[in-house]
C-alpha cells in the first residue's frame, strides 16, 4: 500500500470556555480520531451534525490546534512543519468569507500574497482560475455583489491559487442551487484527474456517493467506518433489498409459498379495497422468481418497485450504531 | 529524603522542558538577565559610589547656641569630601545669590549668614542637601535633573545680629565648585548603553531563530497595507481623523496663544515645552478614542464575516496576523494623526515659541508608539469580544478609563493616602504629585506625556516626581510590547493555536 497523503493518528480535542483564565467547561470534539487519505482520493467526510466533520477539517488546515494525536500531510506533521503543510493544503469553508469591498482581482491578490508567488505570476494564475471558474466577467464588481455561488467559487480560486497537492471543502455545496452544485462538482472531478486529492465533508450522501472515490464515516469525533466507495456499494447490492408489490388475488396458498421460499421475508401485508400492498425482503435475484411465481399463480402484478439499500442506509446504520454504543 | 529527590528531579525535568519550549526566545531570556544583573550592578555602583540620600547627612548638623556663639556642626570632619547623588529640588536659577539679599542675615534653612561675597554664587538644594557652589549655575542645571556633586566640608566664622545682640557664627557647611557638578546621565549612559546593546543582541539572536523570519514580516506587512487600505477609506475613520485633526490643531493654536497672554491667568503657559506637553494630552485624548475605535471590532468584524478562517489557513502565525492588523491599523491612525499632529504643532510654533527639537520629536515619534500600544491593548479585549454591545463596551469603557477616570483615580487614591484635596494648590503637594507619577506609569497616555516632557530635556537624568527619566524610557517600550504580546497569546488561546 502506497503512503497516505493524508493521516491522522488518535487526534483528540477538546473546545474548552474559560472565564478568568480557568476552564469553566470543556466539550470533547474529536476522541482519538484516525484516517487516511491517499493520493489522488476523493474523500468524502460524513457524519451527523456535531459529529466532528468541521473540527476535523480545521485541524488539518491549521485553524485549530489539537490537543492530541499527530496529522500528517506528505509525511510532513502539522505540529512541527504547520508552515510547509498549509503550502500545500488549499481550503475552501462552508462559511464562505470575503471582503466586501474588494473585487475578485484583489481578493485574490491579497490571498496570493502569503504564498511565495511573484506578483506577474500571481495575476496571470488569478485571471486563469477566474476564467475556469466562470468569473472572469465580474473581475472588477465588488464582492459584496456577489450571488453566494459566485463567493463560493471565487474562494476556491483562492484555494487553489498556489497549486495545492491537497484540497478541503467544508460542505462546499451548502448553499448552492442545482445548477451551482453541478458545476462546483464538475470543476472538482477536473481538479481531481489532474492528480489534485480532494477531502471533502457534507451531509449530501448522494453528492458522495456520486464523485467520491473513498469514504469516513464519523461520529461523535470517532471514526467509524473507512472504506472505498465501490466496496461499499458492492456490500450495498449484495444486502437484501425491499421489493415493494400491488396485486390483485392473492390467496393463502401464495402467501405461504412465498413465506416458505428461503431467502424471502414477508415484512408487511396491507389490503386496500381488492388490492394487497406487499413488501418483501429478499435477496435482488429473487425478484423474477416471486414475480413468475406469482403470475403463474394467476395472481395480477398491477404495480412492482423494488427499494435498493443506499449510501445513506450505509450511514444511518452505521451511526445508530456508534449512539447505541 | 527520596521523596524530595523525585520532587527535585521532576521540577528540574519539568523546568528544562519549559526551556526547551522556550528555544526562541532563549537569547532574549538570556539578555534581559544579563540586563537585571547589569541593572543591580549599576545601583550598586551608586550606592557605593556616592552618597544617595544627601539629606541624611545634611540633617546630621547641629546647632549649639552658648551665649553668643553659635556652632553649627555635622557629623563629619572638616575637610572631607563627598560625591552626592541626588535630585535638583529647585532650579539653581532661583537659588543664586543676587545683589538684593539681606546682608547680614542669619539662615536658618541654609546654614550661613548672608553675605556680600555669596553674590553670584549658588545655593544648590540636592534631594533636601545644601550645598554652596562658588559659581552661577544659571541655565547649566535646571530643576529635577539628578546630578553628581563633589563638596567638600569647610568650616568659616561669621558675624551677624540677633535681637540686638551680636552673634559669631561658627559653621561648617557643604561647598563645591562648578566643575565639581556633573549629571549623572554621565554614567548612567555606559549602563543604559550597554544594556541596550545586549537587549538588542538578545533580539536579534531571538529573531534570527525564527524560522522563515523574513518572509513572516513581509506577511505581517501584507497584512498592515491591506488593513490600512480597507480602515483608512471606511467612514468610521473618516469621521474619527476629521473629529480629531479639529481638535488637535485648534488646541495648539490656542496653547501657542496662550503663551504671550496673562502670566496670572489659570490658562498661561509658560512656556512651549509646557504647551507641547499639553498638546500630548489633547492628542492623547482625541487620538486614543481613534485608536480603540478602529481596532475594538477587528477580530470580532472578521468572526461574523467568516474572513478570520480563510485567514488562519493561509501559511501564516498567529502572531504575524495580530502584528500585522496592530501596525495596519496604527497606520490607519498614525498617518492622519501625524498631520494632525504638524498641523496643530506648526500653528503653536507660529502663534507661540519654540519647543525643543528633541521634544518635537518625541511628540511624533512617541505618538506613534501611544497609538500602536493603544491599538494592542485595546486588541486584547477585541479578541475577546463576543458580540457587538461586548464591542461598544470594552472600547468606550477602556477610553473613558484612560483618558477621563484615570484623574479620578489619582484623586481617589490620594484622598484615601490622607492628601488634603481642598487645600489650595494641592496638585503641588510632593505626595499628590508622586502618586499621579506612580499611577501614570500605568497609563499609556501620561507615559506619552512623561516621555515627551523627559526628552524636551537636554538629559536623561531626570526625576519625574519619584520616577527616573529612564524608567519612563522603560514604560515607553515595555508597554507596546506587553500589549502586542498579551494580545498575541489571547488570540492563540482563543483559536486554539
Amino acid at each position: 500500500m502506497t503512503k497516505p497523503l493524508l493521516e491522522l493518528k488518535n487526534v483528540q480535542m477538546k473546545y474548552r470556555r474559560y472565564r478568568f483564565g480557568r476552564v469553566i467547561k470543556e466539550f470533547k470534539a474529536l476522541d482519538k480520531l484516525s484516517l487516511s487519505v491517499g493520493k489522488g482520493q476523493i474523500f468524502g467526510f460524513l457524519g451527523p451534525n456535531g459529529a466532528g466533520k468541521t473540527t476535523t477539517i480545521k485541524c488539518l488546515t491549521g485553524i485549530l490546534d489539537c490537543d492530541d494525536g499527530d496529522i500528517y500531510i506528505s509525511g510532513k506533521n502539522i505540529k512541527t512543519e504547520a508552515f510547509n503543510i498549509k503550502n500545500i493544503i488549499g481550503f475552501l469553508p462552508e462559511q464562505v468569507g470575503l471582503y466586501g469591498r474588494l473585487t475578485p482581482m484583489e481578493t485574490l491578490e491579497f490571498y496570493g500574497g502569503f504564498y511565495n508567488i511573484n506578483k506577474k505570476e500571481l495575476e496571470n494564475k488569478s485571471e486563469k482560475l477566474l476564467k475556469t471558474l466562470g468569473l472572469a466577467k465580474e473581475a472588477n464588481r465588488p464582492v459584496n455583489e456577489f450571488s453566494l455561488g459566485m463567493k463560493k467559487r471565487l474562494a476556491l480560486a483562492s484555494a487553489l491559487l498556489h497549486e495545492p497537492d491537497i484540497l478541503i471543502l467544508d460542505e462546499p455545496t451548502s448553499g448552492l442551487d442545482p445548477r451551482g452544485v453541478k458545476a462546483l462538482r464538475s470543476v472538482l472531478l477536473d481538479l481531481n484527474s489532474k492528480g489534485l486529492t480532494i477531502l471533502l465533508s457534507s451531509h449530501v450522501l448522494s453528492e458522495i456517493q456520486e464523485i467520491c472515490t473513498h469514504v469516513g464515516i464519523i461520529n461523535n469525533g470517532k471514526l467509524i467506518r473507512q472504506e472505498n466507495i465501490s466496496k461499499i456499494i458492492d456490500e450495498v447490492n449484495k444486502t437484501d433489498i425491499k421489493l415493494s408489490l400491488r396485486v390483485k388475488g392473492l390467496n393463502e396458498n401464495n402467501l405461504e409459498q412465498l413465506e416458505n421460499k428461503k431467502g424471502i421475508e414477508i415484512v408487511r401485508k396491507t389490503k386496500i379495497k381488492k388490492h394487497t400492498l406487499l413488501l418483501l425482503k429478499l435477496k435482488e435475484k429473487l425478484i423474477p422468481w416471486v414475480t413468475d411465481k406469482l403470475v403463474s399463480e394467476n395472481v395480477k402484478i398491477y404495480s412492482i418497485e423494488p427499494q435498493k439499500t443506499s449510501l445513506e442506509d450505509v450511514f444511518l446504520k452505521e451511526t445508530e450504531v456508534s449512539e447505541n454504543d | 529524603m527520596t521523596d524530595k529527590n523525585e520532587a527535585f528531579t521532576l521540577f528540574l525535568q519539568k523546568a528544562n522542558k519549559k526551556w526547551d519550549s522556550l528555544a526562541i526566545w532563549q537569547p532574549l531570556i538570556i539578555a534581559i538577565s544579563l540586563i537585571i544583573i547589569l541593572a543591580i550592578t549599576h545601583v550598586v555602583y551608586w550606592e557605593t559610589n556616592t552618597e544617595t540620600n544627601p539629606v541624611k547627612i545634611w540633617n546630621e548638623q547641629q546647632l549649639t547656641k552658648n551665649n553668643e556663639t553659635w556652632n553649627l556642626e555635622f557629623n563629619k570632619d572638616v575637610g572631607d569630601s563627598i560625591v552626592f547623588k541626588g535630585v535638583l529640588t529647585t532650579s539653581p536659577r532661583s537659588e543664586t545669590y543676587k545683589t538684593d539679599i539681606i546682608t547680614g542675615k542669619y539662615s536658618e534653612g541654609e546654614g550661613l549668614v548672608y553675605s556680600d561675597d555669596l553674590h553670584g554664587k549658588t545655593m544648590l538644594n540636592v534631594d533636601g542637601m545644601r550645598i554652596l557652589v562658588n559659581g552661577n549655575l544659571t541655565g547649566k542645571y535646571f530643576v529635577s535633573e539628578i546630578i553628581i556633586i563633589e563638596a567638600h566640608l569647610i568650616q568659616n566664622t561669621s558675624y551677624f545680629e540677633k535681637n540686638g545682640e551680636n552673634i559669631t557664627l561658627i559653621r561648617e557647611g557643604w561647598e563645591a565648585n562648578p566643575e565639581d557638578i556633573k549629571l549623572a546621565s554621565g554614567i548612567d549612559y555606559y549602563f543604559f548603553g550597554i544594556e541596550c546593546l545586549i537587549l538588542f543582541a538578545g533580539f536579534y539572536l531571538s529573531l534570527n531563530r525564527i524560522e522563515n523570519l523574513k518572509f513572516h514580516i513581509y506577511c505581517a506587512w501584507h497584512i498592515a497595507k491591506f488593513e490600512l487600505g480597507q480602515g483608512i477609506k471606511s467612514p468610521r475613520m473618516i469621521v474619527l481623523s476629521a473629529f480629531f485633526t479639529l481638535f488637535i490643531v485648534g488646541m495648539g493654536w490656542l496653547l501657542g496663544d496662550l503663551q504671550s497672554g496673562n502670566a496670572d491667568s489659570t490658562f498661561f503657559v509658560a512656556n512651549p515645552n509646557g504647551a507641547l506637553q499639553q498638546l500630548c494630552f489633547f492628542t492623547f485624548f482625541v487620538v486614543s478614542l481613534a485608536a480603540i475605535g478602529v481596532s475594538v471590532d477587528s477580530f470580532h468584524k472578521e468572526r461574523q464575516a467568516n474572513t478570520l478562517n480563510m485567514l488562519l489557513a493561509r501559511p501564516i502565525s498567529r502572531e504575524t496576523i495580530v502584528l500585522g492588523k496592530a501596525l495596519g491599523l496604527t497606520l490607519v491612525v498614525g498617518i492622519p494623526a501625524f498631520l494632525a499632529q504638524v498641523i496643530g504643532l506648526s500653528l503653536m510654533i507660529k502663534t507661540g515659541d519654540l519647543p525643543t527639537t528633541s521634544g518635537i520629536l518625541a511628540f511624533f515619534v512617541c505618538g506613534q508608539i501611544m497609538i500602536f500600544t493603544m491599538i494592542c491593548f485595546q486588541l486584547c479585549f477585541a479578541v475577546s469580544a463576543r458580540s457587538g454591545t461586548d464591542v461598544v463596551i470594552y472600547g468606550l469603557g477602556m477610553w473613558l478609563l484612560f483618558a477621563v477616570v484615570w484623574n479620578l483615580l489619582i484623586y481617589a487614591i490620594s484622598f484615601v493616602i490622607g492628601v488634603d484635596l481642598t487645600a489650595n494648590n494641592f496638585e503641588n503637594d510632593p505626595q499628590f504629585q508622586a502618586i499621579a507619577s506612580h499611577l501614570g506609569m500605568l497609563n499609556p497616555g501620561y507615559v506619552y506625556q512623561f516621555a515627551v516632557g523627559l526628552l524636551t530635556h537636554r538629559t536623561l537624568a531626570i526625576d519625574l516626581e519619584g520616577i527616573p527619566g529612564w524608567l519612563v524610557l522603560l514604560a515607553l517600550v515595555l508597554w507596546p510590547l506587553t500589549c502586542l504580546r498579551l494580545s498575541t497569546w489571547l488570540f492563540k488561546r482563543e483559536m486554539k493555536g
